[in-house]
């Protein structure tokens, strides 16, 4: 054979494999799309769709159903008869209301949906972008049986990671609480308590922001094209369109927040530990734990590698090398006592045992 | 203390017993069991030492790729089982490390656990003093390293400390033996309860968590009435602990508090507890499906089902799930505040800082050079090669006397043996030209480098270097989504892939662990660069002039290492964000103070624990091997051997990609050790090869000629050209492991998928480059 012709086979072969293999966009990625139209999986989506509706208060309408699975309207109307012969849902004045049966089932599908992103955020690696598309993904696999085994493994959590509650397995879930954070008052200190992960450009500014559930916030001002506020010792930015995603809870006391991360030390500089952010969650949470990055440790930045990522810090006694992006994570305050070497009791003082039960127990 | 309870129950023993055959421990042989825990770099590892000497052995907990060690020794005429837990920080059971070391303390129930603290660090050491004292009451502080500390200006006073935990301290220096005798009669003291402990425990965590706690301690001890540590029960159902949750369930849990007391009516007596009686069967692994939880990632088994009805721990499980609505979301973040503040207080009341100025800090001082912005990767360049130079100087002559005694002299009085005894011809082939003859070449060119290699690469790591230089190079890493610490570990590739792959266990994160595994065949070990510099001696350097050749051929052959460097970063970068993207992944890196190496327990331990184990898996996979070059080289089918069909059959391929039928066979039957792959390409080519009649042995007995001219004659003879060496170089990097690495990655991942991705991902890299050069060269040629 002549050796172009094999080098243009070659490429060929290689062109055809990237075709069938592209994460997304090959042939095999969207194959496994196409199975997503069965019916169940349709069933559920219409059924999760309504419940939502329902649930944040919006009206559902063959539209918004069609616009929500991806379809044209012809095929979501016959999908709103198909449920209601099924006994799923009832037309009251043309606007479809899920019955008990349907609401039972749709919550029943929300909580598959909720513990398979608590399962992702917690025991894998998979980016928090993507714990919806691949939790939407799965919510369609599971029994009945098998959600509870898959509960029961991660400890019956009640929260999923963007805050939302977990429906319970009998099909209680309570109220939304919150209120959008650009309704907060200047100066004000509050929790974000839900973060809405769609449409997903928007999330990906969220959590590109290192914003999660949990984390407490303080607005600094609102204009017409902007909110301002701070957060695990960084000031944020944010267009109100992705600041209507956030919902927050004000937070009533006092309590120290954040000035800084670990991140903003400079070589030498001292730190003392307020809480490691709600974002960073599951095995990288708890080793951090385990090292003793609790609050009111005190830790100073020792010195850079070569490269000046990572960086060693003094954590209780060890050094420890923690990446830029894990120090990010963690919020600090000023140092109290500036290394005293013979303190019977050094950085106890009151303020600083406030601040350690705030932030630690007060969620 | 809950132990002075009750009448002995039947059995209690036995269930302990089973419980150790779970944790890998024969029960029986020992009159006390004892623990050995404590943060990693505390000096655990010479306190065993220390306490065992030499009577030690060495492997891996049941079902885990955790290292442990055991040991055994005689006081006051009782004998002593020592068993060393990994060193960790906590016992949170969040790693596997982590978690052997809990179950061993829970269900193992040492009679003594002795925990080594660093008296440098003490603040952080106690946190693990802490958690297990929140266990077992029978602990014994050995406060190591106090040399160290007074050094560095810290006294510490071990009476109160003593006072403060509850139990025994004994301040050690473990490496010259200061304290080893003292250490053993505390041992003592507490294994044959001759003193009481009244340990420290924790009391006050934050009010929310108090509330549960004390909601749920009644809960369990309406249960399991004798049940010693409810507290620290109730803390673990409440922080979702799975193991402990099906302790409980199974009422597991309560057979504990009963060995206890079991254990507590037998001390009275005077001895440790009957436990000879026969050992039963052991069951299933009961810690398996926890450390499924960690293993798979991206797909979930889900074969637990339901909960179990009517289960003796149910009641508590309801409670426990009840009470974990009030707790918020930080609850664990709040219990391992309360340990560290708890720790920090006793350390702040026992301990003086700062009493002597240092004068010059030493590490900050090597710090300073070693992560230098300027300095920092030339001396590690330097470190390095200087680690290989000495490595490839002094394993020249042992390597060449290996060989002589083992296949010029040795070879030949086997086969004479042979004769002698009027042994069949192919039997005595078999035998001696095929599996001793490839076991021989495997010894001679894998044990000397070894020996040299691993002992030096132990010591860099011992005096504290090889963790800076993960540190220096993990931004590098980072970007590949791989981990610092695989720099190591492909260094330790460097030597032998397989001991590369063991050596993985260094990286705490499971995703970085499998890309270091999968990617360290990248690195070109020591049986691969005899071939490299043989093949670029007769191939690259002839084609420039003779003053040259030496520089050139050696650039061609660390070219080539570059390239598996390069190509080891474009697998990981390939690997984190396609197959491995689900993995769960952490990051954290000790720096541990440096500390002058022990060079003898460094050359025992580097002999047993890397080099030998090597040696033999690699000695196991090669003696077949060589059978089977001996079989296919003398088996013969219509006129031809097996091996003159497979060459003239694969020939086709081989020459599409650049290389040739021998040269693929070579490959197939070599496997076991890529050490014999030119002997066999050498007997191949006679064996194919009208033209050179008479060179060599015979048919399948392997064999080198003097000198890399006569070599370069002969295969060019055969019809070689400058690309099929250039190519046989590349593939000699880019293929398969070789079945060692492959078997230790089947070990280490326990996953027959990782193991065939680790074989086909350079195997399919190797094909594709040798086949773009080979048409891109003849395109150009």
């Amino acid at each position: 054979m002549h050796p172009a012709v094999a080098l243009l086979v070659f490429a060929l072969v290689c062109a055809a494999l990237v075709v069938v293999l592209w994460p997304q966009k090959g042939v095999i990625a969207r194959l496994s799309r196409f199975r997503r139209l069965e019916e169940r999986v349709l069933i559920e989506d219409t059924l999760k769709h309504l419940y939502n509706c329902e649930y944040t208060g919006r009206r559902a309408t063959e539209e918004s159903l069609a616009g929500f699975l991806g379809m044209s309207q012809g095929p979501a109307v016959r999908l709103l008869s198909r449920l209601e012969a099924l006994g799923f849902l009832r037309f009251e004045e043309l606007e479809p209301i899920l019955t008990k049966e349907g609401r039972t089932y749709a919550l029943r599908v929300l909580r598959t949906h909720r513990l398979w992103e608590r399962y992702l955020a917690d025991r894998t690696g998979v980016d928090p972008v993507e714990w919806h598309a691949e939790a939407d993904r799965r919510e369609h696999t599971l029994t009945r049986d098998e959600a509870e085994g898959l509960a029961s493994r991660l400890g019956h959590p009640l929260y999923d990671p963007h805050g939302d509650p977990i429906p319970t397995a009998t099909g209680e879930i309570p109220p939304m609480t919150g209120q959008p954070l650009a309704t907060l008052e200047e100066g004000a200190i509050a929790r974000i308590v839900h973060l809405e992960d769609e449409p997903p450009e928007l999330f990906q500014e969220i959590v590109a922001a290192g914003l999660g559930p949990g984390m407490r916030l303080r607005l600094l001002d609102t204009s017409l094209d902007a909110v301002y506020f701070e957060a695990d010792g960084r000031d944020h930015r944010m267009s109100p369109a992705v600041a209507s995603r956030i919902t927050v809870e004000p937070i009533e006391q006092e309590i120290e927040l954040p000035t800084d991360t670990l991140a903003d030390l400079d070589e030498g500089e001292m730190g003392r530990v307020l809480g490691i952010s709600p974002a960073c969650q599951g095995p990288a949470r708890r080793r951090l734990l385990d090292l003793g990055v609790v609050p009111g440790t005190e830790i100073r930045a020792e010195f850079m590698s070569t490269t000046g990522d990572p960086v060693a810090y003094r954590i209780r006694g060890a050094l420890i090398a923690l990446r830029r992006d894990q120090a990010a994570l963690i919020g600090i305050a000023p140092a109290e006592a500036v290394t005293a070497p013979v303190d019977p009791q050094p950085g106890r003082g009151p303020a600083e045992a406030t601040a350690r039960r705030a932030v630690a127990g007060e969620a | 203390m809950a132990l002075t309870s009750s009448a002995p129950c039947h059995g209690c023993a036995t269930s302990r017993d089973e419980a150790l055959i779970q944790l890998g421990v024969s029960p029986g042989r020992f009159d006390h069991l004892v623990a050995l825990g404590g943060n990693p770099n505390t000096g655990k590892s010479t306190v065993f030492n220390a306490l065992t000497g030499l009577r030690q052995h060495t492997g891996n907990w049941p079902g885990k790729t955790v290292a442990r060690a055991e040991g055994t020794y005689s006081y006051e005429e009782l004998r002593f089982k020592l068993v060393d837990l990994p060193g960790t920080y906590s016992l949170q059971a969040g790693s596997p490390d982590e978690e052997v070391a809990r179950d061993f303390v829970l269900f193992g129930q040492p009679d003594v656990t002795v925990v080594v603290v660093d008296a440098t660090r003490l603040e952080r050491n106690l946190n693990l003093v802490l958690q297990i004292l929140e266990i077992t009451d029978r602990a014994v502080v050995c406060l190591n390293l106090i040399d160290e500390a007074r050094r560095h200006g810290i006294a510490v006073d071990e009476r109160k400390l003593e006072a403060e935990l509850g139990i025994p301290v004994v301040p050690t220096v473990a490496r010259s033996g200061v304290g080893i005798p003292e250490l053993r009669e505390a041992i003592h003291r507490i294994a044959t309860g001759q003193v009481s402990s009244r340990p420290y425990r924790i009391a006050d965590y934050p009010p929310d968590v108090e509330g549960a706690v004390g909601q749920l301690v009644p809960v369990i001890r309406e249960t399991f009435p004798e049940l010693p540590n409810t507290r620290w029960v109730a803390l673990r159902l409440l922080n979702k602990d799975e193991r402990v949750e099906e302790a409980v369930r199974t009422g597991e849990i309560g057979q504990l508090a009963t060995d206890a007391s079991a254990v507590a009516v037998s001390l009275s007596t005077g001895r440790g507890g009957a436990r000879t009686e026969p050992r039963r069967p052991g069951e299933p692994d009961a810690s398996s499906h926890t450390e499924a939880s960690i293993r798979t990632a991206g797909s979930l088994a889900l074969a637990e089902g339901p909960t179990v009805e009517a289960a003796p721990g149910e009641p508590v499980l309801r409670k426990t799930a009840q009470l974990r609505w009030q707790l918020g979301p930080e609850f664990h973040d709040a219990v391992m505040g309360r340990f560290y503040d708890s720790a920090q207080g006793i350390a702040d009341r026992v301990s003086a800082k700062g009493l002597r100025k240092a004068k010059f800090d030493l590490d900050r001082a090597l710090d300073r050079v070693f992560t230098n912005r300027w300095m920092g990767f030339p001396v590690m360049l330097l470190m390095l090669a200087a680690v290989f130079w000495i490595t490839i100087a002094g394993a020249n002559a042992p390597s060449g006397l290996l060989a002589t005694l083992l296949i010029d002299n040795l070879h030949p009085v086997l086969q004479g043996f042979g004769a002698a005894i009027a042994l069949p011809g192919w039997l005595s082939g078999l035998l001696f030209d095929g599996v001793y003859l490839a076991t021989a070449w495997v010894v001679a060119v894998m044990l000397p480098p070894m020996a040299i290699f691993f002992p030096l690469f132990t010591l860099l790591e011992d005096f504290g270097y090889l963790p800076r230089v993960a540190f220096n190079l993990d931004s590098l890493f980072r970007r590949a989504g791989a981990h610092g610490k695989q720099a190591l570990t492909m260094c330790m590739g460097f030597g032998c892939n397989a001991a590369g792959v063991v050596s993985t266990r260094v990286i705490d994160s499971p995703r970085e662990r499998l890309i270091a595994i999968i990617t360290n065949n990248f690195s070109l070990c020591n049986g691969r660069w005899p071939t490299q510099i043989l093949i670029a001696t007769i191939f690259i350097g002839t084609l420039v002039p003779a003053h040259w050749a030496g520089l050139v051929s050696a650039t061609a052959v660390v070219g080539v290492a570059l390239l598996g460097v390069f190509a080891m970063f474009v697998a990981s970068w390939f690997l984190s964000r396609t197959m491995l993207r689900g993995e769960a992944t952490t990051f954290s890196l000790e720096l541990p103070p440096y500390r002058p190496p022990r060079l003898l327990q460094t050359l025992y331990t580097s002999l047993i624990d890397r080099t030998l184990i090597v040696l033999w898996r690699a000695v196991v996979f090669a003696a077949p091997a060589g059978a089977v070059i001996w079989l296919v080289s003398n088996i013969s089918v219509g006129g031809a051997s097996l091996a003159e069909h497979f060459i003239s059959w694969a020939d086709p391929f081989g020459i599409l990609l650049g290389l040739n039928g021998v040269i693929l066979l070579a490959y197939v039957v070599a496997i076991p050790a890529n050490e014999i792959v030119i002997p066999t390409v050498l007997m191949l080519t006679v064996l194919t090869s009208a033209a050179l009649m008479g060179v060599g042995e015979g048919a399948g007995v392997m064999f080198e000629l003097e000198s890399a001219g006569d070599v370069g004659e002969m295969l060019r003879g055969a019809g070689w050209t400058t690309l099929t060496g250039a190519n046989l170089m590349l593939f000699s990097l880019l293929h398969n492991p070789c079945s060692t690495t492959l078997y230790t990655i089947y070990k280490e991942t326990g996953s027959a998928r990782w193991t065939v991705v680790s074989a086909l991902l350079p195997l399919i890299m190797g094909f594709a480059l040798c086949f773009v050069v080979a048409q891109v060269w003849r395109l150009l040629a």
